[in-house]
């Protein structure tokens, strides 16, 4: 997917501001608060909407007025709206009909795909008796149906309980392994951060980062890294790291025997790690980073 | 205590939503768990006092739920799932009906509304209508009603559905701290584990009306002696090697971490030895516990 | 401690019983139902045949003191009721204020069943479609309290249409005739209009709130709630209509062909003037064309009609006729009525009757009706509103 300076307004109210973005293969999360332009985005990108500036492009072509392109591009909508009558069986297999198959083929699919999601047992029963895990299992799975290429989901996993999450994104996992793109827009951060490390933030219909989760948090100097460390000896070690220059901070837990250390170089102090921990005389029991996550990443480019 | 049952049981016609069901559940934080079609719903109306059942025996705060329900309803608030504000009257006015519904005085209820609405943090928003509110805005309303009435327990069904992370954040730091340091036990039923952790210190899992698991967060999350995860700055593949020479034993998980078991006698100095020697940087050492998630698909894969 | 908790307080405060949460949904049924403009001015509106009754009452007091401010009223008065009744005001005190309560009460009911639009479909289907019940049921009030509350918002309003004007007239009318025997000839009105505003309340509250709990878009509720209003009206009274017209019809072909059969039997010619028949069966030419007393003929078949009507149960299909037939009942109209066609010449007196007097049939009929109507009612609320005892 390839947006090129795109901009859509709505009357007075901007959605997407100016935004230049290129997809790749894989698994990718799209988060941003209330109102950023998230579905903005995803209707943008399936043709739903034409941009007020700029030109949205989907495996190469524009994607606005090509009803061929979507062959190759899956959409599972937030929204809840079926036909309550049509059974489980009946929905997906039209669909797949809808997406061009022929009727073998189409069959075959939509057994492989209700399989796939775990909808057989109840592929019989109409839509108006499922449980909303079971709707968005179905809402899935006639995304999958014609194997396309491009993958959007919003809200995939809202109403689904722990045990249908674990298939799901298992399932998008390996969409994402067989070099499929996949773009995925939720709310619930920790979700995508099992997902997938590469994200796209939107705030106010900007863009306000891309990439690897990691990477980006290198890249927020605003906020120096905070580092956790847990050692029987703490405060003794406290005093040895201040003697250190890339640290500017250290902020002692008590009660878990911990010491937060603040540093804006955190790749040079943890290159001197290791070799404090063997050779150093401290024996530090954990060493872990709680900033350096997806929650931290976003409150901080995000809150106001 | 907060509440037990005894050998509850409840059908629906053909479908078994409780079946014999016999659980003790301390006062505080609990979290309620399950997956769909578990019971989690019909226990929640049990509770309450809201569905006769076929048999068995319970309480809630000591409370019988057969013989004292509209006490017990004095004594819980219920914050539902779906959207439950009517439109037409403005938040502070619903949250004072709210109060007289249980029966406070009208004055006593208005007076109370404004103090929890303030609590919430829906600050000048009180006086516009209920319809004209966000998603975080209207759950939080919906807390501050179910709260008007100063109830010994707090019932959540899913409070952080379809919010942003920021609302996210408020609505279970209000939770905690109504928990935690108010004195409220609270029973919070959610699918977003982290959530629940976050939360709670006690856990009560069902599976096809039965109970699967029960137990406090701290005592089910074990230990695992000698293993650690690990994650490098660079690909685990060459830091794995070396450990396996040492006499370790490694496992590949998502995410880059590694998963390390140190052989009897040996502490995780063995990897810091390891990563000084390979001029590695670690970037992640703890010691390995099961997460919330683990405890959950074992218990539910258990027949 | 100078700085204060500003986080969450307890609160310890008394709880009043349950029996009293009904009075709080009552009051935030009205509080919304006011907040309606429509409803306001239909209030408003529905005061002025309260004013009109007044207005009459203080008139008819006035005529009894024999006040020189009525007298050029008098011969309106004398033109539309009678002469005789006007002459002697005191005789037909009794009568004429019931009859006035009978139309004014009449009218109410219309305004009654155009309020009831307003303020009852929302009652409960709101409360269905935004799933506001587990609001109500998860606190300390049983399912009857909440009816109870939705019910009173029904009896408050319909009160205020019905209950209050009367009340009000009536000391008005009190006032103007400055004579306290009034008090003990009419009292019984005073509790009928108050029973009758039950039955009206009752009645009514109940079929729309079942009506109001069958549906989720209040929009629907109300085009049933015209149909229970409209339609039943219709039906009954085309029902009735089409059969008094069949039945007028019939007699009115048997009684000439009996008189025509009895005046043939008649050996003597009676010296009538030749009148054109106007049967189409007539054309027996015995000795002279048959005459026919069309005037006797006229007056039996209003007796038979005022007899037939007394059984005539077609009426009851519409709503309207089942309570004001109630209603009417409990003021005593027709007993009014009859006295007032004493003034009227004999032969006229039937017609009088039927044209003024309205359904005829026994009123526990009605009650009968208006009874079951409470039940379906109850059965329909009990059914839909279940204490949330189901699987989603």
């Amino acid at each position: 997917m390839e947006f090129h300076e795109v901009s859509k307004w709505y009357g007075n109210v901007i959605g997407i501001n100016k935004l230049s973005i290129k997809i790749p293969a894989g698994v990718t999360g799209l988060l941003g608060p209330n109102g950023a332009g998230k579905s903005t985005l995803l209707q943008l990108a399936t043709g739903q909407l034409y941009p007020s500036q700029g030109r949205v492009r989907v495996l190469g072509q524009e994607v606005w007025n090509s009803p061929g392109l979507n062959r190759f591009i899956g959409l599972c909508p937030e929204q809840d709206a079926f036909y309550e009558w049509m059974t489980g069986w009946d929905f997906v297999y039209t669909c797949a009909r809808l997406g061009g198959l022929n009727r073998p083929a189409a069959r075959a699919a939509a057994a492989r795909t209700l399989d796939a999601v775990g909808m057989m047992p109840n592929k019989d029963r109409a839509v108006r008796g499922y449980s909303k895990g079971m709707r968005q299992r179905t809402k899935l799975a006639q995304a999958l149906v014609h194997d396309p290429d491009v993958l959007f989901l919003d809200e995939p996993f809202t109403g689904t309980d722990p045990v249908a999450r674990r298939e799901l994104m298992d399932i998008i996992r390996r969409l994402g392994a067989e070099r499929k793109s996949v773009l995925v827009s939720s709310h619930v951060l920790h979700e995508v951060h099992t997902l997938t490390p590469n994200i796209i933030l939107l705030n106010r219909g900007r863009l306000v980062a891309e990439g690897h989760v990691r990477q980006i948090r290198d890249l927020i100097d605003k906020h120096p890294h905070h580092i956790v460390l847990s050692c029987d000896d703490y405060r003794k070690l406290a005093g040895h790291l201040l003697t250190w220059d890339d640290v500017e901070g250290v902020r002692v837990q008590a009660r878990e025997k911990a010491i937060v250390v603040e540093t804006h170089a955190p790749d040079a102090f943890y290159s001197r790690l290791p070799e404090l921990a063997a050779r150093g005389g401290f024996d530090i029991k954990e060493v872990y980073s709680d900033d350096d996550n997806l929650e931290a990443v976003f409150k901080y480019l995000v809150s106001k | 205590m907060l509440f037990h049952l005894e050998g509850v049981t409840k059908t629906y016609g053909a479908i078994t939503a409780l079946d014999n069901l016999s659980v003790t559940v301390p006062a505080g934080a609990v979290g309620l768990l399950g997956p769909n079609g578990s019971g989690k719903t019909t226990l929640i109306r049990t509770l309450l006092g809201l569905i006769p059942v076929d048999n068995g025996t319970g309480a809630v705060l000591e409370m019988d739920f057969h013989t004292r329900q509209l006490d017990i309803r004095r004594m819980v608030g219920f914050a539902p799932e779906d959207e439950c504000l009517f439109p037409g009257v403005a938040g502070v006015e619903f949250a004072a009906y709210a109060g007289e519904l249980v029966g406070m005085r009208t004055k006593d209820a208005m007076q109370r509304a404004h103090e929890v609405l303030d609590y919430v943090g829906l600050g000048e928003a009180r006086y516009r209508r209920v319809e004209t509110y966000s998603t975080g805005m209207k759950q939080r309303l919906k807390l501050a009603s179910a709260v008007v009435h100063d109830p010994k327990l707090l019932i959540l069904d899913e409070p952080t559905n379809g919010m942003d992370p920021a609302g996210r954040e408020e609505v279970l730091e209000l939770a905690r701290d109504l928990a935690h340091n108010k004195g409220m036990s609270l029973i919070f039923s959610s699918h977003l584990l982290p959530d629940v952790e976050a939360v709670c210190d006690h856990v009560v899992v069902l599976g096809a009306g039965r109970l699967l698991a029960e137990g406090r967060i701290k005592d089910l999350k074990q230990f695992h002696p000698g293993c650690f995860e690990v994650r490098l700055k660079a690909g685990p593949a060459a830091f794995a090697r070396r450990l396996n020479n040492l006499g370790c034993t490694t496992e590949s998980r998502e995410d880059d971490l590694l998963l390390v078991r140190v052989p009897d006698g040996h502490s995780q100095q063995t990897i810091w030895q390891a990563a000084a020697d390979a001029r590695e940087q670690i970037r992640f050492l703890r010691p390995q516990r099961s997460t919330l998630e683990e405890i959950f698909l074992k218990a539910v894969e258990r027949p | 401690m100078p700085i204060f908790d500003q986080g969450y307080q307890h609160w310890s405060g008394e709880l009043t019983d349950h029996g009293w949460r009904w009075l709080t949904i009552t009051r935030h049924g009205v509080r919304i139902g006011m907040k309606n403009r429509l409803l306001r001015i239909a209030l408003l509106i529905a005061w002025l045949p309260a004013a009109v009754l007044a207005f009459f009452l203080c008139v008819w007091g006035l005529l009894e003191q024999k006040s020189d401010l009525v007298q050029p009223l008098v011969p309106f008065l004398a033109a539309m009721i009678g002469p005789e009744i006007v002459n002697d005001p005191k005789a037909y005190r009794v009568e004429v204020w019931t009859l006035a309560y009978d139309y004014f009460l009449l009218t109410e009911l219309r305004f009654s069943m155009l309020v009831i639009l307003m303020v009852g479909p929302g009652l409960i289907s709101r409360d269905l479609r935004f799933n506001a019940l587990p609001l109500y049921l998860s606190r300390p009030l049983r399912r009857i309290d909440y009816f109870v509350g939705k019910l009173g918002v029904v009896v408050v309003f319909l009160g205020l249409v019905l209950v209050v004007p009367s009340l009000i007239a009536y000391v008005l009318g009190l006032l103007f005739s400055l004579d306290l025997t009034i008090v003990r000839d009419t009292f019984t009105l005073l509790l009928a209009c108050i029973g009758y505003g039950a039955v009206v309340s009752v009645s009514a509250g109940l079929l729309i709130l079942a009506l109001s709990s069958l549906s989720r878009n209040s929009r629907y509720v109300g085009l049933f709630w015209l149909a229970v209003w409209f339609v039943s009206s219709m039906v009954g009274t085309v029902l009735a209509a089409v059969n008094e017209e069949h039945r007028m019809h019939h007699q009115y072909k048997r009684a000439v062909e009996a008189e025509q059969a009895a005046q043939a039997a008649r050996p003597s010619q009676v010296a009538h003037p030749v009148q054109p028949e106007k049967t189409p069966a007539g054309s027996k030419q015995r000795a002279g064309p048959p005459q026919v007393d069309h005037q006797r003929i006229w007056a039996d078949i209003q007796r038979e009609q005022r007899e037939a009507a007394k059984t005539d149960w077609r009426p009851l299909f519409s709503y309207t006729t089942n309570v004001s037939r109630v209603g009417r009942h409990w003021l005593g109209a027709d007993r009014s009525w009859e006295k007032l066609a004493e003034t009227v010449p004999a032969e006229e007196r039937d017609r009088y009757l039927l044209e003024n007097m309205g359904a005829q049939y026994p009123w526990y009929w009605s009650a009968i009706v208006l009874a079951v109507l409470v039940g379906l009612s109850v059965c329909v609320l009990n059914f839909r509103v279940k204490s949330l005892d189901r699987l989603r």
